[in-house]
C-alpha cells in the first residue's frame, strides 16, 4: 500500500518576525530554544516542526497556532 | 553548519578513511590490515562539537530527527549487507571441498559493518542536512 506524504505545512513566522520590530532569527531561536538553523528550515517550509515547538512560537507572538501554520493544500 | 552536521560529517569522513585505509593495507598486511577499522574509534571526537558554548542551544528537536532517521538507515543498511554477504558467503563455501569458512572473513565482515553504519549514518544526515538548507 502506497505512503500517503506527509502535507506541506507553511507558516508566517518570517512576517510576524518582521513585525516584532525585525525579530533576527537568532533571537526567535534563542527564545523558543532552538537553533538559528532551525528556524531558516522552518520558515523555508524545509521542517515541520513539533507541537511543543509550535505551541511556544504562538505563545511567543500571542497568537494561536492556526494562525501562524496551516496546511498547504 | 549545526554542531549536529559537523558530527555527520565527522562520521563520514572517518568512516571513509578508516575503509579507504583498511583497503589499502590489505596487499601488505592481509587479515591484519582489519586492525584500520581501530581508526572508527576517531568518531567519538564528534562529541567535541557538541560542547555547550553559553546560552546557545545546541542540539535541538530538528538534530535529533535527523539523528533518528540516518541511525536507523544506517543500522538497516548494515544490517542488509551483513544478511547478503552471509548468503553469498554460505554459498560460496558449500560449493567449496572442505565447506570451511575462515575466521578471518568473518571478522572482516563484522568490522566492514560498523563503517558503512557510520558512514550511511553521516551521509544520510549530510544529506538530509543540505536539503533542508537547498529548500530555505
Amino acid at each position: 500500500m502506497p505512503r500517503n506524504r506527509e502535507p506541506n505545512i507553511n507558516n508566517s513566522i518570517k512576517e510576524l518576525r518582521a513585525n516584532e520590530d525585525r525579530m533576527t532569527q537568532q533571537a526567535l531561536a534563542d527564545q523558543v530554544g532552538v537553533t538559528r538553523q532551525t528556524i531558516n528550515a522552518l520558515e523555508g517550509g524545509a521542517y515541520t516542526p513539533s507541537l511543543a515547538l509550535a505551541l511556544k512560537i504562538a505563545r511567543l507572538f500571542d497568537k494561536s497556532i492556526e494562525e501562524i501554520f496551516w496546511i498547504d493544500e | 553548519m549545526t554542531a549536529m552536521e559537523k558530527v555527520a560529517w565527522t562520521e563520514l569522513l572517518i568512516s571513509l578513511f578508516t575503509m579507504a585505509m583498511a583497503a589499502a593495507l590489505y596487499p601488505w598486511l592481509g587479515n591484519g590490515a582489519a586492525g584500520a577499522f581501530g581508526f572508527l574509534g576517531f568518531v567519538a571526537c564528534g562529541i567535541l562539537f557538541l560542547r555547550k558554548r553559553g546560552n546557545k542551544v545546541v542540539v535541538d528537536e530538528r538534530d535529533r530527527e535527523i539523528e533518528r532517521q540516518a541511525t536507523q538507515t544506517g543500522i538497516h543498511t548494515a544490517w542488509m549487507i551483513l544478511f547478503m554477504a552471509l548468503i553469498v558467503i554460505v554459498l560460496w563455501a558449500s560449493q567449496t571441498e572442505d565447506k570451511v569458512i575462515a575466521t578471518g572473513v568473518l571478522m572482516w565482515l563484522v568490522w566492514i559493518q560498523f563503517a558503512i553504519l557510520y558512514g550511511v549514518k553521516g551521509l544520510v544526515a549530510v544529506l538530509l542536512y543540505r536539503s533542508q538548507r537547498r529548500a530555505t
